[in-house]
């Protein structure tokens, strides 16, 4: 009887009302995560320090040192550092001060010149992989062009050169971290409700007195992940909103494809409330979903492909993508803010979020244990 | 005993592992009964109401529960009675009204029919005018008073209450045991209690099961109980200097029915304590012994609880308590 069903998901929502500090956390968290995914772990790296120790007062020096300066002035990658001693430079990398030290010895221009292998020392803080391959790469390339003072005025109409077409309006770092905060709300949401505060009736031992009741464990079941959805879509849905906001994504985009992204949402927030109901069905004490929370965000949101592109990843880890409604839905989200896709493009993931819900839901319930 | 069975229990058992909780434990309740299972905490009351209300499946035996067997039906026996647990299950973050209103749609009643009816019960408990209070602002009176109304917005023939006054003050208490009186007296409710607390046995149930390491070890009215053990009151005498010939010196009077030493205390069973003390205590003098202490009281179901386990419930009580004051060391108490 829905007469049932519906005294769950209210009972739920008013306890959830109750607790504003709930809500507002639940809020206030994928804002945060978003301002601090997208400051500490950015796209490009910049303001890396880079001692340089020039000793040789030709030419050659002198153009690598100006391309240096143009990437420290372009995409500020690097803080060049002037400096005489050679021995401080090094140090300086080994304590960590620096990310690299660059020393052009004194008689690079003339070995240039006489082409008698001329070479630059580079000493890199190689266990910080990141920025030592970053550092390689372009001072490799400013070397490489510090002839190109002497390249003829004409162009050489026969180099391929490349020209970026942007298929789609830019996205941004910021802006691409959008679906994936959103998949954190829903991962924080169907964490804080739902099966949580059926685990928390059952520590708070007021479970039994449900269980007394003629509810049926679908009326359980479904009742909470009812109210967990509407909890969770509204607070998703506002952080979508939010984040669009900050970051500058033409609000525009999600009204234009209100209903896809609202079918992905609330079948992204049901997948995970129903594996939660799976994972947590049985727990009887909160500190159980405390536990599992850190470990389930991290190897269902970083395979998500929400910060990394899953085409990069190891196969083992491509494999688990595939079963990993996260990856699905962050597909989905950015199809549709980036790429424009409706209903039509987004209806494989689609497909797999309602398989994946029906599949867990159903397990869920029957799962459910009636007896104490 | 009435006619028609509301409860009929047959050889049921519990294990938890090696433990066997409740053992072949067999019974009826018949119909407008007020029924009381007494006995120490561990008896195994709260595992036997739990079966009997399907929350707990028997591991053997079977219960009838409002004609249906609560292993094969659990769905039919939940829709029929009402139990009160022995934790506080209240909502805290709810009203005592919202409390109510969600038990009664949990029991798939109708909203005009549920709002008269909580009102009603609300006012029988006395809790009307904090109706619309957080439960977390209740005393815990006044919570065990709303979740006794809240197991009743369906009207159930049957109500099942495990230690319903436990950790209650005696106010509290007195009120929840006159709230109980009439539910039984108006309604002709079926009610099943549990309880550690003698007083409230004997003062509600009609009928009384004591039970004591999972076994019923006897059953009966209050008056068939105490009947069953000699005698209607308790001499207990306190004596210093006691000979060796003095337990049999008094069992020899002809009004002594019985008689307990334990440790330097004869517990005298005898018709009438009040008339009988003067020459009890002549008999004392006589054998050279002297008189510390004397005590008369009228048998209760404590004594008879004694006369089958050969301890008190109040001692099981101390004893248990003692471990957990102690934290592992048992101190002794008294
Ligand atoms: N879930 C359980 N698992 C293991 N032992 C239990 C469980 N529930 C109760 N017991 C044990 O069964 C015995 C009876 O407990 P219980 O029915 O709660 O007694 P009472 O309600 O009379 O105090 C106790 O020894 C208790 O420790
Ligand atoms: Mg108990």
């Amino acid at each position: 009887m829905m007469i049932r069903f519906f005294a769950v998901v209210e009972r739920d929502l008013l306890k959830f009302k109750r607790n504003p500090v709930v809500l507002a956390m639940s809020i206030l968290m994928p804002v945060i995560y978003l301002v601090i995914l997208g400051n500490s772990f950015q796209g490009k790296l910049t303001d890396l320090p880079v001692a340089v120790v020039n000793q040789d007062p030709g030419p050659y020096a002198k153009r690598i040192l100006e391309n240096l300066r143009a990437i420290q002035a372009g995409p500020r990658t690097f803080s060049l550092l002037g400096m005489s001693d050679q021995g401080e430079a090094v140090k300086g990398v080994k304590e960590g001060r620096y990310k690299a030290a660059i020393i052009i010895p004194p008689d690079f221009s003339k070995r240039v010149a006489l082409s008698a292998r001329p070479e630059v020392g580079l000493f890199l803080d190689n266990p910080d992989n990141i920025s030592a391959e970053t550092i390689r790469n372009l001072f490799g390339a400013a070397i490489l062009s510090m002839r190109s003072e002497y390249v003829p005025i004409r162009e050489n109409a026969g180099e391929a050169h490349l020209r970026d077409i942007n298929l789609f309006p830019k996205v941004d770092y910021y802006q691409s971290l959008v679906p994936g905060v959103v998949i954190m709300a829903i991962f924080l949401g169907t964490l804080t409700t739902g099966v949580f505060n059926l685990v928390m009736d059952r520590f708070l031992g007021i479970e039994e007195s449900y269980l007394l009741t003629p509810l049926t464990r679908a009326h359980i079941v479904s009742g909470l992940v009812a109210s967990g959805l509407s909890i969770t879509t509204g607070i998703a849905s506002l952080i979508l909103v939010v984040s669009m906001l900050i970051t500058g994504i033409p609000l525009s985009r999600a009204l234009g494809q209100i209903l896809p992204l609202f079918l992905v949402i609330v079948l992204a927030t049901l997948c995970l409330l129903s594996l939660m109901f799976v994972i947590l069905g049985r727990a009887g004490h909160p500190r159980i979903v405390g536990v599992l929370s850190g470990f389930l965000n991290v190897i269902l949101f970083f395979p998500s492909g929400a910060v990394y592109p899953i085409a990069s990843f190891p196969g083992w880890l491509k494999a688990f993508a595939k079963i990993n409604p996260e990856a699905y839905a962050v597909d989905a989200l950015k199809a549709i803010l980036f790429r424009n896709a409706g209903l039509a493009g987004v209806s494989g993931d689609i497909a797999f979020l309602a398989v994946f819900t029906a599949v867990t839901l159903t397990f869920s319930i029957l799962a459910f244990k009636r007896t104490l | 005993m009435q006619g028609t069975r509301a409860i009929a229990v047959s050889e049921i058992t519990r294990k938890f592992g090696p433990l066997t909780a409740v053992d072949r434990v067999s019974f009826d309740v018949g119909e407008g009964e007020f029924f009381g299972f007494l006995g120490p905490n561990g008896a195994g009351k709260t595992t036997l109401i739990r079966m009997l209300t399907t929350l707990l499946v028997p591991t053997g035996g079977n219960a009838v529960v409002s004609g249906w067997d609560v292993a094969r039906e659990p769905a039919e026996v939940r829709k029929r009675i009402g139990v009160v647990p022995q934790a506080m299950t209240s909502d805290l973050d709810l009203t005592g009204y919202e409390n109510m209103d969600l038990y009664g749609r949990f029991y798939g009643i109708h909203a005009r029919d549920r709002k008269e009816r909580i009102r009603s019960l609300l006012d029988m408990v006395g809790l009307a005018q904090r109706a619309n209070d957080l439960v977390a602002t209740y005393s815990g009176g006044m919570r065990r008073r709303l979740e006794i109304a809240r197991v009743l917005v369906h009207r159930p023939a049957l109500l099942f209450l495990d230690e319903p006054t436990i950790g209650l003050d005696p106010q509290s208490r007195h009120v929840v045991w006159d709230f109980l009186r009439k539910l039984i007296e108006g309604d002709s409710m079926t009610i099943f209690l549990t309880t550690h607390y003698m007083e409230e046995a004997e003062t509600l149930c009609g009928r009384v099961a004591i039970i004591d390491a999972g076994k019923i070890i006897a059953m009966g009215s209050p008056a068939e109980l105490k009947a069953g053990i000699p005698g209607k009151d308790i001499v207990s005498l306190a004596v210093g200097n006691a000979s060796t010939e003095l337990a049999e010196a008094l069992g020899g009077l002809p009004f002594v029915h019985e008689v307990r030493p334990e440790d330097g205390v004869f517990r005298i069973f005898v018709d009438s304590g009040a008339r009988n003390l003067p020459a009890l205590i002549d008999a004392v003098r006589a054998s050279g012994g002297a008189i510390l202490s004397a005590t008369v009281h009228e048998q209760s179901l404590e004594d008879v609880f004694i006369h089958y386990t050969g301890k008190s419930i109040r001692e099981e009580e101390a004893r248990k308590v003692s471990f957990f004051v102690g934290a592992g060391v048992p101190q002794k108490l008294g």
